[in-house]
């Protein structure tokens, strides 16, 4: 870390316990970021980044008042006091949480890899460059790639406190994204995915490539089902975005706040039994780990789900108290407001059928490959969903066109409880594997709305 | 702040090594909001927001370099350098001069948002809760915030051309919750404007506590919502969402610069029906959608969009105005100093029509009234879009009847413009915010009641 972070931070501390404050923290965040994006044979954007900050907050007359800058020099450390001041006078949280005194030893996480801290303009260009070559050449009907992106980037946060404590990380990353536009006569179709890598090695241009390739020629021609009621496998993709979008219900936070359907619900069964959701901070192999969360609780693992029976809510320090538990390291934010709880690494436990066991069992039914709007086309609290999605018809088992132009309709809480099966396709540590995952899912009775 | 003499060492750098034009963006926001649930203060916050974007282009070609170590020129020159370094290796070989300094503002406020003491803001959220828990005993939870941001921003560029602007946003959101055995369902109003703290004062928040708290009781007890393809009145303000989506993304530069959107090439050919007339203007005054300047330093307009069904304009920023052709219409917009300005939309809607509302609900025989809409998402490319309805209620035989729950309208974005076959008299705008590949910025839907003949309605039923 910066010595002269060090001090900066030392300094505003200091100055806080002379205006009054009980206890104080301090949380640096600095990132840096490199971009390239091709089109048509040439780089046609570059992107150089960096950017930091400092973050405050302070107990005063009983609560925890908030205020932070980017503007990083000795005369912004009044601002940050009296603002994080007045916001105290104003507060009126009950239930008051202290600065953690942090713990004796973290997991030892090392997500900054040497390697990738090679990867210059040069490299980049060249990736995206072959990238959409690769996937032009892949079918003359891909007409353009519309997104070649490559980002190298790094990060670290220090978090510093009135009560000694100190936690520090740092990570770095190397993302692809490659999205294109497919067209056969009127009918045009895109399709666009990304890949975190943490080796060179794993990088494979002509596969990144083929696999947009297949997908998006795959879903020239598609179109409509009249309105039915019918099972569905949902692929990983789109179950992982399901997952995300509700992921909230099962915080302490909502459910103390009684925006949660899962209010009073904890050691009843809410799932069935085929169904276990766990959050793991630290996945062995997997480089989304994250050591602590934003309080210095170091990372945990939570079954949530426990073969149906809601075992456990996530919580910071703060719904812990409330309810008279453990946190559960799930501390996030804090940096421009409040302190709120948040999903680690989330996943629902895989089944043990491949995917094409899956279409088997259900005969006729759809493949839901992707579903969109979920920003509006969710109710966050009741479980509610109807979503414009895509994907395939499958009739006797088998995959047989693309369908688009529908949506599927039904309750979140209610797939949890009538989900059929499962597959096997869950994995951490793969260059597709993000921070919510959730495997295939064959789901009776959906709703399907169509011509 | 950086001197002038400054800003332009970095705008030389930017062109020492390739490049044709380079542009600095430097910002300083304060922002403060005070949020309340259940009457309760749960939060506060209070930031400052400071950094320098510099941008070089080369034809179409662009580079984006940003940092928050302003003070640090030396660092900038260097940042400045590398990126043009990263162009050609035909330097422009130019010595930049600054023009005298113009100022703009974009909005102006009677009274500093961030000077009000954070209790006065405070006290009139609370009533708005008392009075959305008081309208029902269905009512279960209320949420109340208010937040504002002050930003000066300052844009120059190797054209010596040296603009700043001033810039004052306030929104208030107020939301209520009702709640039954199994079900949860939201009302809510989020109204901002283009001014200072005098708006807040101003604006009646018990009666849209009273509005929100109405929609959610009604909600609450509607049925899950029929599907498939049926006629749709959707009601004015917010509902033109649905254009902002199906159309306004589409013909920005991002996407018809490269060719990319299905209005490619389609200037001076019907792409609505011939009622449709639609705007994007950022001229209206203490608009939230508003501003006086755009971030690429050009000032705004009222740009005419669609004309009795006909594309008109598209809208440009100035590496749109390169790949196209056409001069720019003042629409680059950004978040912040860390994302490259683009295309975008301000205030954007469908010009009132003939119909009186009541008019097109009575010749309705059977579909849907989307009286609020929620949030959507479109994709430019195939014009696929879809978006959420908030309050929705079945119309039989000219009439408005029971409230329906779940709806999502989708389509393609081509299509439902040329299905629209009333549009009322009844314009009204309303505030959002839409997140593009600049980021999330303030902007105004807007629209009069208006039909869709003919769309696919996505519900549980």
């Amino acid at each position: 870390m910066d010595k002269k972070i060090e001090e900066y931070i030392e300094e505003l501390l200091k100055e806080a316990e002379k205006a009054g404050f009980l206890e104080a923290e301090a949380i640096y965040g600095a990132d840096t970021t490199m971009s390239v994006s091709a089109r048509e044979g040439k780089i046609i954007e570059f992107e150089n980044n960096d950017s930091s900050s400092i973050s405050f907050r302070g107990l005063y007359n009983g609560q925890m008042g908030y205020a932070s800058t980017e503007d990083i020099k000795p005369d912004m450390i009044p601002f940050l006091i009296k603002q994080a001041k007045d916001n105290c006078d104003v507060l009126e949280v009950k239930e008051q949480i202290t600065v953690y005194e942090g713990e004796k030893e973290y997991p030892v996480f090392n997500g900054f890899i040497e390697e990738l801290t090679s990867i210059d303009y040069d490299f980049l260009a060249n990736t995206t460059l072959s990238l959409e070559k690769a996937l032009l050449a892949y079918d003359p009907r891909i007409e353009a790639v519309d997104d070649c992106f490559a980002v190298y980037g790094s990060a670290e946060i220090m978090i510093r406190n009135s009560k000694g404590m100190l936690c520090e990380s740092r990570s770095n990353g190397f993302d692809v994204y490659i999205g294109c536009r497919a067209k056969e006569g009127d009918d045009v179709q895109t399709y666009g995915k990304g890949w975190s890598f943490s080796k060179f090695s794993e990088l494979d241009i002509d596969k990144c490539a083929q696999t947009v390739g297949k997908r998006v020629i795959a879903k020239l021609g598609a179109r409509p089902i009249p309105s039915v009621k019918t099972p569905i496998v949902m692929d990983k993709m789109a179950a992982k975005s399901l997952l995300g979008s509700f992921a909230g219900s099962f915080s302490a936070e909502a459910i103390q706040k009684g925006i949660s359907r899962l209010v009073g619900k904890l050691g009843e069964t809410i799932a069935d039994p085929k169904i276990t959701l766990i959050d793991e901070g630290m996945i062995e192999g997997s480089m989304l780990c994250i050591p602590f969360d934003s309080e210095g609780v170091s990372a945990k693992r939570t079954v949530i789900i426990d073969k149906g029976v809601f075992a456990s809510e996530l919580h910071n320090r703060k719904t812990a108290l409330v309810d008279g538990v453990e946190s559960t390291g799930n501390a996030t934010g804090g940096s421009k407001g409040p302190l709120g709880v948040a999903p680690t690494n989330m996943y629902i436990e895989k089944g043990e059928y491949t995917q094409d066991q899956l279409f088997e069992k259900m005969g006729n039914g759809i493949y839901i490959t992707a579903i969109h709007g979920l920003h509006a086309g969710i109710n966050a609290i009741s479980g509610d969903f109807s979503l414009m999605s895509e994907g395939f018809l499958v009739e006797n088992g088998k995959v047989t066109r693309p369908v688009n132009q529908i949506t599927i309709a039904d309750n979140f809480f209610d797939v949890l409880m009538k989900v059929e099966a499962l597959a096997d396709d869950v994995d951490y540590c793969t260059p597709e594997s993000t921070h919510i995952q959730c495997p295939s899912l064959l789901i009776p009775d959906v709703s399907v709305a169509g011509e | 702040m950086l001197s002038n003499t400054s800003i332009e060492r970095i705008l030389t750098a930017a062109l020492s090594h390739g490049g044709d034009f380079s542009e600095v963006f430097i910002e300083r926001t304060k922002a403060t909001s005070v949020s309340l649930l259940n009457g309760i203060v749960e939060g506060t916050g209070s930031n400052l927001d400071m950094g320098i974007g510099i941008r070089i282009l080369e034809g179409d070609r662009s580079v984006y370099v940003y940092s928050n170590d302003i003070y640090n020129e030396e660092k900038l020159i260097r940042m400045a350098q590398n990126a043009s370094a990263s162009l050609s290796e035909a330097p422009a070989g130019k010595t930049i001069y600054l023009k005298p300094q113009i100022e703009y503002f974009s909005q102006r406020y009677e009274i500093c948002p961030s000077e009000v003491s954070k209790s006065a803001k405070v006290n009139k959220l609370r009533k708005a809760g008392e009075t959305a828990m008081a309208y029902s005993s269905l009512i279960t939870q209320t949420s109340a915030s208010t937040s504002d941001v002050e930003k000066d921003v300052w844009i120059a560029n190797s054209d010596g051309l040296f603009v700043t602007d001033h810039r004052c946003r306030t929104r208030v959101m107020i939301q209520a919750i009702a709640s039954s055995e199994e079900d949860k369902q939201y009302g809510y109003f989020g109204p901002g404007s283009g001014e200072g703290y005098e708006f807040f004062e101003r604006l009646d928040t018990d009666e849209l506590a009273g509005k929100a708290a109405k929609i959610a009781a009604t909600m609450i007890s509607a049925k899950p919502c029929p599907s498939g393809k049926m006629p749709v009145v959707i009601g004015n303000g917010f509902g033109g969402v649905i254009f902002h989506e199906a159309c306004g993304h589409a013909l920005e530069a991002t996407a018809v610069g490269i060719k990319s959107s299905y209005f490619t090439g389609m200037k001076g050919k019907q792409i609505a029906s011939p009622i449709v007339t639609a705007y994007d203007d950022a001229k209206i005054a203490k608009e939230w959608g508003s501003y006086e300047v755009d971030d690429e330093g050009t000032p705004s307009q009222t740009t005419l969009l669609i004309k009795d069904g006909i594309l008109n304009s598209y809208l440009v920023d100035k590496i749109g105005s390169r790949r196209m052709g056409e001069p720019s219409t003042g629409c680059a917009r950004r978040q912040n100093y860390g994302c490259a300005p683009t295309s975008r939309m301000s205030n954007t809607f469908i010009a009132a029509g003939e119909s009186k509302p009541e008019d097109i609900i009575a010749d309705t025989e059977y579909g849907i009234y989307a009286a609020n809409m929620g949030g959507g998402s479109v994709d430019t490319s195939t014009g696929e879009f879809n978006f959420a309805v908030n309050e929705a209620y079945m119309i039989r035989n000219g009439k408005i009847c029971e409230a329906v729950k779940g709806a999502t309208l989708i389509g393609k974005g081509n299509e439902v413009l040329m299905n629209i076959d009333r549009v009322g008299t009844d314009l009204k705008l309303a505030q959002g915010v839409c997140g593009s590949v600049s980021g999330n910025i303030a902007v105004d839907v807007g629209q009069p009641t208006i039909r869709v003949s003919e769309i696919t309605v996505g519900g549980q039923a």
